[in-house]
């Protein structure tokens, strides 16, 4: 038998997110960013299909984010990290940059995902804020 | 291992003339190991006749809950062998952050829907949370994971030498899933059951009744066959009869279900459908009894 099956709280998550409209993140116990939905591919400007599962540094700094000043926010402040390191929800307010260039004013939310062995992953869904603004292309190609 | 099929009905028993070939109790099946040793797959009214079959003083014999609702769990008040002194009864389930499983069982086994309760049943029985790594069972190696159904709840894989069956009696994998593409590492029950030499899977709907149960934790005969055939067992056995599928119904639908079979490549002869009292001997030559 394999050792690949995800748990299952973590297919039950994906599943749910393949169902939304809101952009949402899936991130597995360590980090990797093992799926997005539609929505969030829409906001990204790539398909989870086309940029694949990537590390944290690379989802965090993909995409921005940066703060109100423009700055990027460092990744253990983003929501998903503490999820999952400080096992808590968290929530910011920042603009990430799709890959088209497009920079979108977002509200995140990030929950661990808990099951009876502990903390398997963490969700994150994205709320855009008011209307899309031009910027120039993201740097980092995932 | 040697198998008898004693309820393949989900749901509520259904006897009656319309369903005395394929059998109105529900979900129980008995394990018999190389060595003796004997396992019953839930304790649905199934488990009734078990017990009675079971007339030896000292019985030892270990009962795998998939989950505990009312179909997989009724058959424990009239189970003999509960009810002897002499009897060993291990009891496995899936955990639950909310109670023990005793606890839980106990809601059944107690006042008002019982006369009897667990404290009083005068065999020895224990209750034990499924382990997440494998475990010795006798000769078998036990495995239980989480499936996609409604609450906590568990398929099993029983494996003895290079023989193993499958137990996933109450699953709804393609809820959100594209069964026939998705990457098997997101399917649920697929590590479990891939490439078992017999596995049980949940098959209570037609696809056309499907529509009006979705989200309610079962899978219809598409579903089944497409995650069957992504996970590859020598034979399947489709399980968990709909109490409304009558005998004559599922004649037709085992029709349907070689032809769907065929249409995704299998063999005709790997599929079938659970009946009662049914018993096979899983080995390496598959043999099986009529």
């Amino acid at each position: 038998m394999s050792n690949g099956q995800r748990p299952l709280e973590l297919i039950l998550a994906r599943n749910f997110l393949t169902s939304l409209s809101t952009p949402g993140f899936l991130v597995d116990e360590d980090g990797m960013l093992v799926f997005y939905n539609e929505a969030a591919a829409a906001m990204l400007g790539v398909s989870f299909e086309d940029a694949g599962s990537m590390g944290p540094e690379q989802w965090g700094t993909a995409f921005g984010p940066f703060d109100d000043e423009g700055e990027q926010v460092p990744l253990e402040e983003l929501p998903l990290t503490i999820a999952l390191r400080q096992n808590r929800p968290a929530h910011a307010h920042f603009t990430i940059r799709s890959l088209k260039g497009q920079e979108h004013s977002i509200e995140a939310s990030a929950v661990p995902i808990r099951a009876g062995e502990g903390t398997s992953g963490a969700l994150v869904f994205f709320w855009p804020l008011g209307a899309t603004r031009a910027g120039g292309p993201a740097e980092v190609t995932p | 291992m040697k198998i008898k099929i004693w309820g393949a009905r989900g749901s509520v028993p259904s006897p009656g003339p319309e369903t005395t070939r394929y059998g109105g109790n529900t979900s129980c099946i008995q394990v018999t190991l190389s060595d003796g040793t004997i396992l019953a797959l839930d304790a649905g009214t199934g488990i009734r006749s078990l017990g009675l079959a079971l007339t030896e003083e000292g019985t030892r014999i270990n009962i795998l809950l998939t989950h505990l609702h009312l179909d997989h769990i009724q058959g424990l008040m009239f189970f003999a062998p509960a009810f002897r002194p002499s009897s060993e009864i291990v009891i496995w389930g899936p955990e639950s952050p909310e109670a023990s499983l005793r606890d839980r069982i106990a809601r059944y086994i107690s006042a008002p829907l019982s006369p009897v309760e667990v404290r009083e049943l005068p065999c020895d029985v224990s209750f034990r949370s499924a382990p997440h790594s494998e475990w010795q069972i006798g000769t078998a190696t036990i495995q239980a994971a989480s499936v996609t159904h409604r609450g906590p709840t568990l398929g099993y894989r029983v494996t003895e030498g290079d023989t193993s069956i499958c137990y996933i009696p109450d699953h709804e994998p393609g809820l959100g899933v594209q069964l026939g593409s998705d990457e098997p590492e997101w399917i649920s029950g697929y590590e479990l059951a891939h490439g078992a030499s017999l596995l049980f899977h949940d098959c209570q709907y037609t696809d056309e009744e499907y529509p009006h149960h979705v989200g309610w934790g079962h899978a219809p005969l598409a579903d089944a066959l497409d995650f069957a055939r992504r996970v590859d067992p020598e034979r399947l056995m489709l399980f968990h009869h709909d109490p409304l599928h009558t005998d004559d119904f599922l004649d037709a639908f085992h029709g349907r279900a070689i032809a769907g079979w065929e249409e995704r490549g299998g063999s005709a002869r790997r599929v079938e459908l659970a009946s009662e009292r049914r018993e096979l001997e899983v080995g390496s030559s598959l043999a099986a009894s009529p």
